[in-house]
């Protein structure tokens, strides 16, 4: 893990927002700075690496589209972007263009800590190459390529497997459809939503306790899919 | 090439008579039969008046030629049959020549009555249609409330009339929006400019494909009633002339109706009602968006505090804090909802369906209302394998979450709120069934309408009457419908939403994996 506190920078021009986002953060352990607009946060990003980014898309001098645009242009930092509810269509576009996950104002401290530590686990992850990702009862090994449920092993189809590789490596995070069909059955394929929920009805039926309440392979509707992990060391409870 | 197209149309003309005189012959033939039966048995001599009967049907039905011929027909037989000698085409005697031309005579002038009177018998069928379109029409626009709606009303008025896909862009905001209607070409659309600008009163444009589309100003008068673009499909130079004129015939008719009908005003009328509308809306849409930021600042900071170590000690701060969060939930699903209802009387709901899972909308819907849920016992009953449907996600998400929250706001706490999803036919029906407050008969019928509340509950339980019809608009869209079946008062009541199946899955190529 990170050895000094993290530091979050976050991009929002409502103080109030600000206020509790910086108590919330720093009661789980962050360091916070503030950034009133978009050109103020860019700034300072290329100063000092923060560890993660949280982006409100409401910002007075631009849009925070392009605020995402210009930082990943040069950087991979973990981005959480506080969204607004019923533009579906919006949030689909920040995920294709490198937000890590978004979280719908208003929202629960909760809720953002858990995106926001997934975001920051996957870079962790990808960076000390650790290989198996848990879900509640499921482990992914994604260098033997196993996946386990409850100490047994589980028999997928390599398409089965490759949907739940990649919901695996962004474990906590969402994946969009759209990623998701190009990455498992290639470009020609992104529109076809359909061969995806027949996989995941699929997936499921094969690790799911009881698929039609699934626990572990979650839907966001009008999104894609998130693979839950259980939140080590926050207040789950909390929301 | 004028010449050579008289020529055909006189052509076509004579082929229309030249059947009627055939059956005019025919119909003359067989009144000789009848006649020569007249004669031959029972030795009627003064039977030629029988010979009017084809004359008149073949004025009545045929037309002017052929009624004509019959005529000449008949005195020809009348002469055979009728008078001496009989037997023969010859007349002996002069008066029965005379007799026989009076015969010709009346025969012409009857022949000639029952054309024109067919004539404008169609003509009156002609007018009255017309006036009946008209009243419908004017009845329309009494009742239309926007610009657009009138001229939709126009539209489809004139389209009727000409027969022809029909386009009508009105002045002011309600052609920006017709503008951008896709049906319409860029070529066209060129000239719909040019002709509302009010450079030229017609003109037509021809579009990729070699469609022509006239385009003018439906009056020529005034560019107040806007400008009108009718495809007249893949047709000659030659023709576009001809349509051109029925049209501006139907035109200035229909330009002296929107005289008399005071459209003008009305569609000044209708544009205030609107914009009043409009405001309206636009004032709620702002000040439910103006709410909704600082309570993202109190369900966050409530969040917070739920959280904080200091008081996560004392409980009885926690469930303050909790107080605070659920209460500031409960405030920004109203404004949700009044926001989702300027959405829809704006016309601003626009779905994006998908194939969906059908469980994950009634779990996302379960999940969200998981603490106001937390008093009742829900039971879920769900199959594993129903089938996709194809609707937008999120609008039937919220619709089902309306319904699931007055399940539980009408039905005492303790009690099971049954959820089922489950095929019927070519619907897919998800159905929240309580055991609360139910429906009266007078509730049932009122229940869809926009702040509607059962008086019952108006006082007991805090709602704004909008919900179901949130919930309702939602569905419609979505090509489903919504039903509430109760069998009375305090009898609990089953809500159903029916949703339409995804098409048949391409299954042979999802099945071959890898």
């Amino acid at each position: 893990m990170i050895e000094s506190a993290p530091v979050v920078l976050v991009i929002d021009d409502e103080v109030q927002i600000r206020r509790f986002l910086r108590a919330g953060l720093e009661l789980d352990g962050f360091v916070v700075q503030d950034a009133e607009t978009g050109s103020d946060a860019l700034k300072w990003v290329t100063l000092k690496q923060p560890d993660l980014i949280i982006l409100d898309l409401g910002l007075p001098d631009m849009d925070g589209a392009d605020v995402l645009e210009r930082l990943r242009a040069w950087s991979s930092v973990p981005l959480i972007v506080l969204s607004v509810r019923s533009n579906e269509a919006e949030k689909v576009r920040l995920l294709e263009s490198g937000a890590d996950d978004y979280v719908v104002k208003p929202f629960g401290m909760a809720e953002l800590l858990a995106r926001a530590h997934a975001a920051m686990r996957r870079q962790v992850r990808a960076a000390a190459g650790e290989p198996v990702v848990r879900a509640g009862p499921l482990a992914i090994d994604l260098a033997a390529r196993v996946v386990m449920l409850n100490g047994s092993r589980v028999v997928l189809t390599p398409k089965e497997y490759k949907l739940l590789q990649i919901l695996a490596q962004h474990a906590g995070n969402v994946v969009t459809h759209q990623y998701l069909l190009k990455e498992v059955w290639g470009s020609p394929h992104v529109h076809d939503t359909h061969y995806l929920r027949i996989f995941v009805r699929k997936l499921r039926q094969k690790i799911e306790q009881d698929p039609t309440q699934p626990r572990i392979l979650l839907t966001e509707l009008g999104i894609g899919y998130r693979l839950a992990i259980p939140e080590p060391g926050t207040a789950g409870s909390v929301q | 090439m004028a010449s050579e197209r008289k020529l055909r149309l006189w052509f076509d003309a004579v082929r229309r008579d030249l059947r009627g005189i055939v059956i005019a012959l025919l119909m003359v033939a067989a009144t000789t039969t009848i006649a020569y039966a007249l004669v031959a048995y029972l030795d009627i001599r003064r039977g030629s008046v029988i010979y009017l009967i084809p004359v008149l049907l073949a004025g009545w039905h045929l037309g002017l030629v052929p009624a004509l011929v019959a005529a000449a027909a008949g005195v020809l037989w009348s002469g055979y049959l009728f008078y001496s000698p009989y037997y023969a085409y010859f007349i002996a005697r002069p008066f029965e020549i005379l007799n026989l031309s009076l015969f010709m005579i009346v025969a012409v002038v009857t022949s000639h009555l029952a054309n024109s009177m067919k004539k404008q018998t169609e003509l009156a069928r002609k007018r009255e249609i017309e006036m009946s379109d008209l009243y419908a029409f004017s009845r329309k626009l009494g009742v239309v409330s926007t610009a657009a709606d009138i001229y939709r009303a126009i539209e489809e008025h004139l389209a009727k009339l000409v027969q022809r896909k029909v386009v009508v862009f009105g002045p002011g905001s309600a052609n920006d929006q017709r503008l951008e209607d896709n049906t319409v070409p860029d070529k066209v659309r060129a000239a719909i400019a040019d002709v509302q600008c009010g450079s030229t009163v017609a003109t037509t444009a021809a579009d990729e494909v070699g469609t022509t589309w006239l385009v003018r100003r439906v009056s020529e008068r005034t560019p107040d009633f806007g400008v009108i673009a009718i495809d007249l499909g893949n047709v000659r130079g030659s023709d576009v002339e001809d349509i051109r004129h029925r049209v501006d015939g139907v035109l200035s008719d229909a330009t002296a109706t929107l005289e008399q009908l005071d459209v003008a005003r009305a569609i000044n009328d209708a544009k205030m009602r609107s914009e009043t509308e409009q405001l309206r809306e636009a004032l709620i849409g702002s000040v439910s968006h103006e709410l909704r930021t600082p309570l993202s600042s109190i369900l966050g900071a409530a969040t917070v505090l739920t959280q904080s170590p200091a008081i996560a000690k004392d409980e009885r701060l926690t469930s303050l804090a909790g107080v605070v969060r659920d209460e500031a939930e409960r405030l920004n699903n109203d404004i949700q909802n009044l926001l989702d209802a300027t959405r829809i009387s704006r016309e601003q709901v626009k779905p994006r369906p998908e194939c969906i899972e059908p469980l994950d909308i009634v779990n996302s819907a379960l999940e969200r209302r998981r603490r106001r849920l937390a008093g009742h016992n829900d039971a879920v009953d769900m199959d594993t394998n129903l089938p996709f449907i194809y609707v937008d996600p999120v609008l039937v998400e919220q619709a089902f979450t309306q319904v699931i929250d007055n399940a539980a706001k009408y039905s005492p706490s303790g009690s099971t709120i049954k959820v089922a999803a489950r095929r019927n036919g070519h619907d897919l029906i998800l159905s929240v069934n309580d055991t609360g407050a139910g429906l009266t008969d007078a509730e049932k019928t009122r229940i869809g309408e926009r702040f509607f509340r059962g008086p019952r509950h108006a006082v007991t339980t805090s709602g704004s009457g909008l919900g179901f019809w949130i919930a309702k608009a939602f569905v419609v869209a979505n090509g489903g419908k919504i039903e509430a079946v109760s069998s009375g008062a305090d009898r609990g009541t089953t809500i159903s939403i029916h949703l339409p199946l995804a098409p048949d899955a391409p299954q042979l190529e999802v099945g071959s994996d890898d």
